[in-house]
């Protein structure tokens, strides 16, 4: 397996607060990675730097073979993203919005693409809709949508199931599960132990900007250790470090 | 009441302080100050051009647009805060969380808006000038009361957009009526009696020749509009859901020429689709450019021919180049983080946009051009107000990036765009005054102006995008 994503000393400074402190980890291709940590602890800040929406202080990151300091855009060309906060634009309906994303990544087909994701995340009556006036449920599956629409070979997401009902849940944890049997790759930020334990193939921790474990989540089920116990035992003796 | 007015005000500086710097902001007041008292000290050199009164008018005028503009700002202020921040609100959006009515929270706005900008704007333009006073003989009783009557002009913009606001939300037609009717009826009174009417202006008035009764008038008509303000205003409806007919596809296709208009498209369909291009155009344009035309024409008798006409088409340029302020308003960078979208591809298809929307100061300018009967000069003023339009939003574009609205109160920013703009506003001044085809050259503006879109390109892709 190729290595997709490779972090080496990784830093970033804001000010007196060190978001990322010399993290190293790799990603494998077709793996799907769940990045965890508690609130605050620098998860967002690495997808922002990995995709080069915000310029490391040290160290480097390659994605894809692109180094994501000097060649954010054409990441952002071949990668998909989920932000944890923003909204699709407030006056474009849901529908105008994947067209919109379709002109900018230039996508021939997108309608017939589009209409496939309205009828799989199950929100087709609301493609006509304003973006202010979805729900943030809806707004979600929008999100999710544009992520995927142009089957990227790495997606990095950000709390991706944050909004959904369980039904919904169940629904994209499949397509991410099945999504990385076709051999793409998943970069998954959350802080949900559950789900990370039931679809992620490796992890790492993050705390505080530092990095506190990295490796298969096979090797925890193997010592017969679940995933919530040993991420908040790392954390807390993390945190008294 | 007290509470909540208090909180506001700390919420506004807090917006203003948090995005400028505290030091930056705070030292806004005394750069207005500062202009203020040593532009006092070039009145006895102006009263030789211009005389006192009209000098007075003026100045109440620019008080009124400026009331106007506070206020139209003041309304966008949710959607300023969510486009700079992310998910944010003001105190202004809490009836939907707490026990208190929306028409309560508006009176405390609109009595919010008042006095922050009394103390940011109108405190320190007064002060500067009465701290002159005792230097250039001006008496000190007069400096006093201009100050007031300042205020009152203020408010009296401050309200009018209020009320027309308040309209608005209830009826679209009833607004526009009101407008039309408005500036029909100064028009017809320009064109019959001359500027008759401006000096009927009540804080104009006041200050022309102080009686108790006038300021009974002034103050019963600000009470009354503040009062109408509050009696109709409703507050927008929510959870409805409106299906709409796609206009995104159409607009590329007809844009497919433009280098951006995937960008382009989507930045029409948001003006169209808030209401906020059709306000802005009146409250940031046409009203504003109506009320100058009004006035700037009280100066008439002391410009050659074709003098009125190009110094306004000079203007309306100025104020044409704010439309990038316009749409640059809805969005930062980052709904666009997870697109292959780079801020210099955002800041060309930003630009593209207000090219395209100059084709409203173009026309504007060509009616006003007809309409007072100088047709003659037409082609030169429409090229002024194009180019002067390109050219000013070039250097906005370099100094502010996607956020000229909010970086307009750094002081540096503001100083270095007044410069940039009133070096160039006063060669073409001279120019167009020495023969109206002379003002053809000012085509030559797109240069510079191309230069600067080229540099903030550059300079703004070079700082990290989070948080643009």
């Amino acid at each position: 397996m190729s290595v997709v994503l490779e972090v080496s000393g990784l830093s970033k400074v804001y000010g007196d607060v060190t978001a990322l402190d010399r993290v190293s980890l790799s990603v494998e291709e077709g793996s799907l990675f769940g990045l965890l940590g508690p609130n605050g602890s620098g998860k967002t800040t690495m997808i922002k730097v990995l995709t080069g929406q915000i310029r490391p202080t040290g160290g480097s990151a390659m994605v894809l073979g692109l180094d994501s300091e000097h060649e954010g855009l054409r990441i952002r060309e071949r990668v998909g993203i989920i932000p944890e906060q923003e909204s699709p634009p407030s006056f474009l309906t849901s529908m105008e919005y994947l067209e919109f994303v379709g002109a900018v990544r230039k996508i021939p087909d997108i309608r017939e693409r589009a209409d496939e994701w309205f009828d799989y995340l199950e929100f087709g009556d609301k493609k006509n809709v304003l973006c202010k006036d979805l729900s943030r449920g809806t707004r979600q599956k929008l999100m999710f949508a544009q992520a995927f629409i142009h089957e990227p070979a790495l997606a990095l997401i950000d709390e991706p199931l944050i909004n959904f009902d369980p039904i919904m849940q169940d629904l994209v944890k499949d397509y991410l599960k099945d999504y990385v049997k076709s051999g793409k790759t998943i970069f998954l930020s959350t802080h949900i132990l559950e789900v990370a334990e039931e679809i992620c193939s490796s992890f790492a921790v993050l705390h505080r900007g530092r990095l506190l474990h990295s490796g298969p989540v096979a090797d925890l089920a193997e010592k017969g250790v679940h995933l919530s116990g040993f991420f908040l035992s790392l954390v807390r003796k993390g945190g008294h470090a | 009441m007290p509470e909540l007015f208090m909180r506001m005000m700390k919420e506004e500086w807090r917006m203003h302080s948090t995005i400028f710097g505290h030091v930056s902001f705070a030292l806004f007041p005394f750069m207005i100050f500062g202009i203020s008292f040593m532009g006092s000290f070039l009145l006895p050199h102006l009263r030789q051009a211009l005389p006192v009164g009209d000098m007075a008018l003026a100045t109440h005028v620019m008080f009124l647009v400026l009331g106007a503009m506070v206020g139209g700002f003041g309304l966008m202020g949710n959607e300023m805060m969510n486009r700079r921040f992310g998910q944010a609100s003001l105190l202004a959006y809490s009836a939907r969380s707490l026990p208190l009515s929306g028409k309560f929270i508006f009176a405390n706005f609109v009595v919010k808006d008042t006095v922050y900008y009394f103390f940011l704007w109108v405190l320190p333009f007064g002060a500067g000038y009465i701290a002159a006073a005792p230097f250039t003989g001006a008496p000190f009783s007069s400096a006093l009361l201009l100050l007031f009557t300042l205020a009152l002009a203020f408010m009296a913009g401050l309200c009018t957009v209020f009320l027309l606001s308040s309209v608005y939300v209830r009826s679209r037609a009833v607004c526009g009526v009101m407008v039309i009717a408005g500036g029909f009826l100064l028009l017809v009174s320009f064109l019959s009696t001359g500027p008759t009417l401006a000096l009927l202006f009540p804080p104009y008035m006041l200050y022309s020749g102080f009686s108790w009764g006038m300021l009974l008038l002034s103050c019963a008509i600000l009470a009354a509009m503040f009062a109408l303000s509050i009696l109709l205003f409703s507050p927008d409806e929510t959870g409805t859901t409106r299906v709409h007919g796609d206009l995104y596809r159409p607009l590329v296709k007809r844009g497919t020429f433009l280098q951006q208009s995937p960008l382009v498209a989507k930045d029409l369909i948001d003006l169209y689709r808030s209401g906020i291009g059709i306000g802005q155009a009146l409250f940031s344009f046409a009203i504003p450019l109506v009320v100058i035309w009004f006035f700037l024409s009280l100066a008439g008798s002391f410009l050659p021919p074709h003098g009125l006409i190009l110094l306004f088409a000079m203007i309306s340029g100025v104020i044409g180049s704010t439309m990038y302020t316009w749409v640059t308003e809805f969005d930062s960078f980052g709904p666009y983080a997870c697109l292959p979208v780079s801020v210099s591809t955002l800041i060309q298809s930003k630009i593209t946009t207000c090219a395209l929307l100059q084709v409203l100061p173009a026309s504007f300018i060509a009616i006003t051009a007809v309409l007072s009967g100088n047709s003659a000069d037409l082609i030169p003023a429409v090229a002024l107000c194009v180019s002067f339009s390109f050219y000013a939003s070039g250097v906005m574009a370099y100094l502010c990036g996607l956020s000229p609205s909010v970086l307009v109160y750094d002081v540096k920013v503001l100083f270095t765009y007044l410069v940039f703009d009133g070096a160039v506003f006063a060669i073409f001044s001279a120019v167009s005054l020495a023969h109206p085809l002379y003002a053809i050259s000012s085509v030559l503006l797109f240069f510079p102006g191309w230069l600067f879109v080229k540099a903030a390109m550059r300079r703004w892709d070079a700082v990290d995008p989070a948080g643009l």
